[in-house]
C-alpha cells in the first residue's frame, strides 16, 4: 500500500466555446498509507476529477501527483498500480464474472494458478463464489457492485480508487454496502480514496474528508472536526443532515444581538468577538443544539427566544420543527416529547457554547 | 372524491367501432397494400412453381418445375456464382466497413460527419448510375481507368467484363469499392454507444490497445456486425442490378447468378413456373443461412 500526495495540482479544462474552466484550483493534501480518505461536495466541485487525475485517466494541467514514492505525472493509468471502482461499475458486459474478475490479472500475464486462486479468494471474501460462471446482465445491482469491488481486490493494487461506487444502488442497498466497504477496509488494509457528494456516507467511511467546492479544497479533517469545528460556511452548511442553521446577528459589547432578542456571551467568545463590536455576524448553530424550552435535559435556559412554529415534521426518534428569526428559516432537532405543532409560538433554548460564528463578508469561520 | 358513471349498455360491436373505429381505418391502409403487393404475390408464385404456367390456361404439373431446375447445369452454375460472390464480397465488406468505422470513430466531430456524408453518398445514387460509372472503369481499351492505371505499371489491358476468368472478380471488385456508407453509420452509432468506462476501466486493467481491441470493442459490436452480416449476405444472394447492367450474366454463364437467372427465366423465356420454383429455392437457401448465422453468431450482449 502507498501513501499518495497531491502538489498543487491544477486542472483546467477548455469548452466548447474555448472558454477555460477551472475544474481543480490548486490542491494539496496527501492521502497517508493505509487510509480511508473521502472527497466530498456537490456536483461539478472537482472530486471526481481530483480521483481521475491520481487514475491517471485525466492529465493534470500543472502540479505534481505522488503514488508512493514516485511522481506518476506522466505514467499511463496501467503503470500506477491502482485499481478502480467505477459509478457504473464498468463491468464488461460480454464476459462472465469469472472473465472480469481474471481479466487485470491475465492481461498482467500472471500465471493461471495464480488467477484461479486470487479469483476463488476475491469471490470468497464479496460473496460471489456462486455466480462466477454468470453474465453481469444476471447480477442485481449490489451484486455487480461486489463484482467491481472484486475486480479491484485481485490486483492488490497499491491505492484503491472509487467513484461514487454506492450512487446507483438503492437506499437500503447503500447503508447495507457501506459496512460491507467499511468492513472491507479494515480486512485489506488498503489506500483508499472514495469520492461521493452524499456527505452520510463520507461521515460513515471516512478517516479523513476532504471537502470540495468550484474546485478549491474547503477543509481537510476528521469527520468529527468537520462537523464540530468546519472551517467555514460552506462546509458548516455541507456537513451534517439538516444542515447548520446560519443566523444574523450582530456584536454589542459582550451580547449579540438576534432579531430582537439578546443573548449574554460567554467570556471566551466575548473575547473572540471583541473585532466585531458593533458589526454584524453570522451565529452558525446545528439543529441538535436548539430545544424546546419544555424538553432541555441538562442544558443552560440562558439563551432563550420566542419563535413561532412553520412546520413540524415527525420522525419519529425526533422532530423537526420549522421556525423563522429575522428573514431565515431555522430548524431545530428536538425530542418527540416536545410539545411542537403549527402556529404555535414557543421558548426555543439556544446552547451558544455549541455555536460557531462566522465573518459574513469572508464566511470563513471567527476563530479565537 | 370523483365518482364514475355508470356505463350505458349498447351493442357490443358499436361500442368497438366507436373505441377502435379510427384505428382500424388506419391499420386497413397498410394490410391492404401487404395483401395486394406483398401476400398475393408471393402465394401466386408458390401456386405457379407447382405449374406449368400459361396465362389462358395453366397446368399442375406438381413438383415438376424444381425437378428441372435441379437437373439444369445454367442453375447450378447460377449457385456457384452466387455463393462466390456472396462469399467474396460479405466478409471483405464487412471488414472494410469495420476498419473505416473504426477510423473514423478516432477523428474529430466534424471530420466524423464529413466522411460519413463522402461515403454514405453512394448509397444515394441508384445501382444503374453506379454500374455505368463502373462500365467506364473496366472498359476493355485503354481509356479505362483501370486499363489505365494497369499502363502505368508497363502491363497490357484486361478484358476485365469481357472473359470468363475476369469478369466474376470484376463484379466482386465493384462491389468491395462500391458503398460501405449504411454499415459505416450502424458502426459509428454501436461504437459511440459502448461506455467509455469500459475502456478507462480495460486501462487500468493493463489491457494493450490490441486488447483492447479484441476483447471489448469487436465482442461488443458483435450485434452490429451480426445484423450487416445477415443483411449483407441477403442482398449479395439477390445481386441483380450490376449483372444486368454490365454483363448480361455472360460471358458463357460467369456472371450468372441466382437473381438475373430467375430473371432471364421469367421474362426472356417467359417460363414463370420454372422462374418461380427458381425464387422459393432462393428465398428457402437465404431463411437457411440467416438461420444459420443468427444461431453461431448471435450474442446477448446489454450494457
Amino acid at each position: 500500500m502507498a501513501r499518495v500526495e497531491f502538489r498543487n495540482v491544477r486542472k483546467q479544462f477548455d469548452d466548447q466555446n474555448k472558454q477555460t474552466f477551472t475544474a481543480v484550483a490548486g490542491s494539496d493534501f496527501v492521502i497517508n498509507d493505509k487510509e480511508f480518505v473521502v472527497f466530498v461536495g456537490p456536483s461539478g466541485c472537482g472530486k471526481t476529477t481530483s480521483l481521475r487525475m491520481i487514475a491517471g485517466l485525466e492529465q493534470q494541467t500543472s502540479g505534481d501527483i505522488v503514488i508512493g514514492e514516485r511522481i506518476v505525472n506522466n505514467l499511463h493509468p496501467k503503470d500506477r498500480d491502482i485499481a478502480m471502482v467505477f459509478q457504473d461499475y464498468a463491468l464488461y458486459p460480454h464476459m462472465t464474472i469469472r472473465e472480469n474478475l481474471s481479466f487485470g490479472l491475465k492481461n498482467l500475464k500472471k500465471p493461471k494458478a495464480y488467477i484461479e486462486q486470487k479469483v476463488q479468494e476475491a469471490a470468497s471474501i464479496l460473496g460471489l463464489d456462486d455466480m462466477l460462471e454468470r453474465k453481469p446482465r444476471e447480477l442485481s445491482g449490489g451484486q455487480r457492485q461486489r463484482v467491481a469491488l472484486g475486480r479491484a481486490i485481485v490486483r492488490d493494487p497499491q491505492v484503491f480508487l472509487f467513484d461514487e461506487p454506492l450512487s446507483n444502488l438503492d437506499a437500503k442497498l447503500r447503508i447495507q454496502m457501506r459496512v460491507e466497504l467499511g468492513e472491507l477496509h479494515k480486512r485489506l488494509g488498503a489506500t483508499i480514496v472514495y469520492v461521493t457528494h452524499d456527505q452520510v456516507e463520507a461521515m460513515t467511511l471516512g478517516e479523513r474528508i476532504v471537502v470540495m467546492n468550484k474546485g478549491v479544497i474547503q477543509q481537510v479533517a476528521s469527520p468529527t472536526e468537520l462537523y464540530a469545528n468546519p472551517r467555514n460556511m460552506f462546509v458548516a452548511g455541507f456537513i451534517g443532515s439538516p444542515a447548520m442553521n446560519f443566523i444574523d446577528a450582530r456584536v454589542e459589547e459582550e451580547r449579540i444581538r438576534i432579531d430582537g432578542a439578546e443573548f449574554v456571551l460567554s467570556q471566551d467568545a466575548a473575547e473572540g468577538l471583541k473585532s466585531y463590536n458593533g458589526r454584524e455576524i453570522i451565529l452558525g448553530i446545528r439543529p441538535e443544539h436548539i430545544y424546546g424550552e419544555d424538553f432541555a435535559p441538562g442544558v443552560s435556559t440562558e439563551h432563550q427566544m420566542q419563535a413561532h412554529i412553520k412546520v413540524v415534521e415527525h420522525l419519529g426518534s425526533e422532530n423537526l420543527v420549522y421556525f423563522r428569526i429575522g428573514s431565515r428559516t431555522v430548524t431545530a432537532k428536538v425530542h418527540p416529547e416536545t410539545k411542537a405543532y403549527s402556529n404555535l409560538s414557543k421558548q426555543f433554548i439556544f446552547d451558544l457554547n455549541k455555536a460557531r460564528y462566522f465573518d459574513p463578508a469572508t464566511e470563513e469561520r471567527i476563530d479565537w | 372524491m370523483t365518482t364514475i358513471a355508470p356505463n350505458r349498455v349498447r351493442s357490443s360491436a358499436g361500442r368497438l367501432w366507436r373505441e377502435y373505429g379510427w384505428a382500424y381505418l388506419f391499420i386497413l391502409a397498410p394490410v391492404l397494400l401487404f395483401l395486394v403487393f406483398t401476400l398475393y404475390p408471393v402465394v401466386s408464385a408458390l401456386i405457379m412453381s407447382f405449374q406449368q404456367y400459361n396465362i389462358m390456361n395453366s397446368t399442375w404439373i406438381g413438383f415438376d418445375n424444381y425437378e428441372r431446375l435441379f437437373q439444369d447445369a445454367t442453375f447450378w452454375k447460377s449457385m456457384r456464382n452466387t455463393v462466390i460472390f456472396t462469399v467474396c464480397t460479405v466478409p471483405v465488406n464487412i471488414i472494410i466497413t469495420f476498419v473505416l468505422s473504426y477510423l473514423i470513430y478516432q477523428m474529430k466531430t466534424k471530420w466524423q460527419t464529413f466522411f460519413k456524408a463522402t461515403l454514405y453518398l453512394p448509397a444515394v445514387a441508384s445501382g444503374v448510375t453506379i454500374s455505368i460509372v463502373w462500365l467506364a472503369i473496366f472498359d476493355p481499351t485503354n481509356v479505362g481507368l483501370l486499363n489505365r492505371f494497369l499502363e502505368w505499371f508497363g502491363l497490357d489491358p484486361v478484358i476485365w467484363l469481357g472473359q470468363s476468368k475476369t469478369a466474376l472478380f470484376s463484379l466482386i471488385l465493384m462491389n468491395w469499392l462500391g458503398s460501405h456508407g449504411a454499415g459505416i453509420i450502424l458502426y459509428l452509432a454501436s461504437m459511440g454507444g459502448v461506455p467509455k468506462s469500459l475502456y478507462e476501466a480495460a486501462d487500468i486493467d493493463h489491457a494493450s490497445g490490441w486488447t483492447k481491441f479484441t476483447r471489448i470493442t469487436w465482442p461488443l459490436l458483435k450485434p452490429t456486425t451480426l445484423y450487416l452480416l445477415v443483411t449483407g449476405v441477403i442482398t449479395s444472394f439477390q445481386v441483380f442490378i450490376s449483372v444486368y447492367m454490365m454483363t448480361q450474366g455472360g460471358p458463357n454463364f460467369a456472371t450468372t447468378t441466382i437473381a438475373y437467372l430467375i430473371y432471364q427465366t421469367a421474362f426472356q423465356f417467359y417460363e414463370f413456373g420454372l422462374a418461380s420454383a427458381q425464387s422459393f429455392v432462393l428465398a428457402f437457401l437465404i431463411i437457411l443461412v440467416s438461420v444459420i448465422q443468427f444461431k453461431y453468431f448471435s450474442s446477448d450482449v446489454e450494457y
